[in-house]
């Protein structure tokens, strides 16, 4: 089939083995690229393992739009069996990695075993090389890249992890380009459990497509649409940063550990104040609306933002400074930890020391304990060991009730939304499939436009559409999602992006299906692998159930869990799963999964 | 008075991230927003209830207009 480079790339650290093998067609009809690919082998190669093991294994996929010259192709899919979450786990990941992967001939990189000793790959072509890294690690992000692009150039694509994937720290992420990270559910711990530190990739073919000249002329369409859009200006000043003001301004902004959706000190952090310290910006290849605004951190260094770095590690810690702020994600950025879970992580420390559930003292919005907390969480020492493996495990420790705050589902820690008034939002996150996640399904938006409390059966099937494009499509695909999200880009193009790279005419019907066919294989993935896996593990922290806000516009609201469940069981029921969320064996044979259903049902 | 909030960039389409208006009569929002202003993609809250372009604004309430953001 056109438009894949056709070949996943094997390679079996402890042996010292590379191979490369065929796509199946099959494969990509069915699974079409990025985490299809991912569910796909890591259903039929990882079963009931460690995840920290070498019988893990690590996946860096792509999709047939990935690295293409249309908007915002620069994309590629990290996944695993997460140590976070102990279930699926993936994230995406902005890097020239996915385009140069692609020209060097492959989809897919599958890192299986584990090296004896420190190690990195370089993929040139046809070449495959396992090279000694004993100099590299221990080194931070920033200087391992400059260190790898010294020495293999500048027009590579590198994919490493800090030294807190070398320590198998479990929210820590795969990083690329001095700030863009990939694989929130410990991604990085599983690199590092393989004594991984890099990957660097120069490919120099060309993507043989169906239609180049088609695809060159929708390119160029593409880019002028979303650059004469009437938002395009402001994004461009403020990018994801301009949520900021509108999930304070709706009571959705994570305060305090998620106890408050409103911060006090919202307009000295805000969009506009990022304007005044903007200084560069930075983004993913072949993306003409880079989100990463750069400011100067406290420490007088360039760090780059985002709302969600921002949400996490500004009010959720009761910080107020965006230098600050800016540090703290730098640091993160260098370790390679994830700045969500490193934020409410903090968060989660801050509230024990307020309730004396721990004897050291550390207030909200104290930067220097919160800086301390960093590199304790990147080590793996002192209290930074409590988090290390994510709150869900910090709270089944500490106990004393603090499994109520211990802001996660599945045990991955909830991005920057705060769910109190937003019961559709908490759907979301309770059924995202690799645990609390947004970027399945943002539905806060659609569903304060409509009737913000009600817990309808329209608001799960409008949440199921949006996984459906989110989650199915674009994760597969493998392409950003902002600039349909955020500029309002014309989805329309999609299929035809599709059409001129595969030669395959096809419509949203099909692309539903796939991602039906994807959600369903990651559900049961998660029941093969996590015991007694059901429907408990689809509800959000009790917080938002029993703690009402105190502050703000929506003061007094919370959720209310009888009609929560009952939301839970109309999502079961459209998705055609039973009363417990495992999906049926009619549902499992419907999307052509029979040998799935043989597994799991019998 | 009635106060308007404009966020992201309505405010930029609007002029100013805040306008209070003393309102002679009840007036359809419609008529009060320039008339470039963009019609879809919009939320528009009056006192915290869901409202449209056609609804009528009235002095003391407070009319907050955004974008439709999608959350990253």
């Amino acid at each position: 089939m056109k438009g894949y480079a056709g070949k996943l790339l094997r390679v079996n650290l402890s042996e010292g083995k590379v191979s490369k093998e065929d796509i199946s067609d099959s494969m990509k009809i069915d699974f079409w690229g990025g985490r299809g690919f991912a569910v796909k082998l890591l259903w039929d190669e990882v079963k009931n393992v460690d995840p920290l093991s070498e019988y893990n294994k690590l996946i860096f996929s792509t999709g047939p739009l990935s690295g293409q010259a249309l908007p915002s192709s620069g994309k590629m899919v990290v996944a695993s069996k997460s140590p976070l979450t102990g279930g699926y786990g993936d994230g995406n990941i902005g890097t020239m990695a996915s385009v140069h992967l692609r020209k060097a001939g492959y989809d897919i990189l599958v890192v299986e075993g584990k090296s004896k000793k420190a190690c990195y790959l370089f993929i040139e072509d046809g070449q495959v090389k396992i090279i000694d890294a004993l100099e590299l690690w221990g080194k931070n992000t920033f200087e391992c890249q400059d260190l790898l692009e010294k020495r293999h150039g500048r027009n590579s694509g590198i994919l490493l992890i800090g030294s807190a994937g070398e320590n198998q720290i479990r929210i820590s992420t795969v990083m690329s380009q001095r700030g863009r990270a990939g694989g929130r559910p410990g991604m990085g711990a599983v690199m590092g459990s393989k004594n991984l530190k890099a990957v660097v990739i120069k490919g120099t073919q060309n993507i043989s497509n169906y239609d180049d000249a088609r695809l060159k002329e929708l390119g160029k369409k593409g880019y002028e649409e979303i650059k004469g859009k009437e938002s395009y200006e402001f994004w461009m000043k403020q990018g994801t940063m301009q949520a900021f003001e509108w999930c304070n301004e709706n009571s959705c902004l994570p305060t305090y550990n998620f106890r408050e959706g409103v911060f006090e000190f919202s307009k000295e952090m805000d969009g506009y104040a990022l304007e005044k310290l903007h200084v560069a910006r930075k983004g993913c290849p072949m993306c003409n609306m880079q989100c990463g605004h750069v400011i100067k951190d406290s420490a007088d260094q360039q760090a780059e933002l985002d709302y969600e770095n921002v949400g996490m590690l500004g009010p959720n810690i009761g910080l107020r400074s965006l230098p600050q702020v800016a540090l703290l994600n730098r640091m993160a950025d260098e370790w390679g930890l994830d700045t969500i879970s490193l934020g409410s992580s903090i968060g989660f420390l801050m509230e024990a020391s307020e309730r004396g559930l721990i004897s050291e003292k550390i207030g909200w919005g104290d930067f220097e304990a919160a800086q301390r907390l960093v590199v304790d969480i990147g080590r793996g020492e002192g209290l930074g060991k409590l988090v290390s493996r994510g709150t869900q495990k910090a709270s089944e420790i500490l106990g004393k009730g603090s499994q109520g705050w211990a802001m996660h589902v599945k045990g991955l820690e909830i991005s920057a939304y705060n769910c109190h008034a937003c019961p559709g939002m908490a759907l979301s996150f309770g059924t995202s499939p690799i645990g609390a996640s947004h970027k399945d399904a943002w539905i806060i938006a659609w569903e304060i436009s409509t009737d913000r409390f009600s817990y309808s059966e329209e608001k799960v099937k409008k949440l199921i559409e949006f996984q459906r494009i989110r989650g199915g499509f674009f994760e597969s695909a493998t392409v950003c999602r902002l600039p349909w999200v955020e500029v309002s880009f014309g989805i329309h193009w999609y299929p035809e992006y599709l059409e001129a790279v595969t030669g395959n005419r096809m419509g949203w019907e099909d692309f539903y299906k796939i991602g039906d066919r994807i959600y369903n294989l990651i559900r049961a993935y998660w029941n093969r692998e996590v015991p007694q896996f059901g429907r408990m593990w689809d509800y959000p922290p009790d917080r938002w159930f029993e703690d009402p806000l105190s502050q703000g516009k929506m003061k007094g609201a919370k959720l209310d869990r009888g009609k929560y469940d009952q939301m839970l069981s109309w999502y079961y029921d459209l998705r055609g799963w039973d009363k417990n969320g495992i999906p049926t064996q009619e549902t499992l044979n419907h999307l052509g999964l029979n040998e799935v259903s043989k597994e799991i049902i019998g | 008075m009635a106060e308007l909030k404009f966020l992201g960039y309505l405010a930029e389409v609007a002029g100013a991230r805040t306008k209070n208006l003393v309102l002679d009569n009840p007036t359809p929002l419609r008529n009060i927003l320039p008339s470039s202003f963009p019609r879809e993609d919009v939320i528009i809250l009056i006192d915290k209830k869901v409202g449209n372009f056609d609804s009528v604004i009235e002095n003391d309430n407070l009319v907050i207009v955004m974008p439709v953001l999608s959350g990253g």
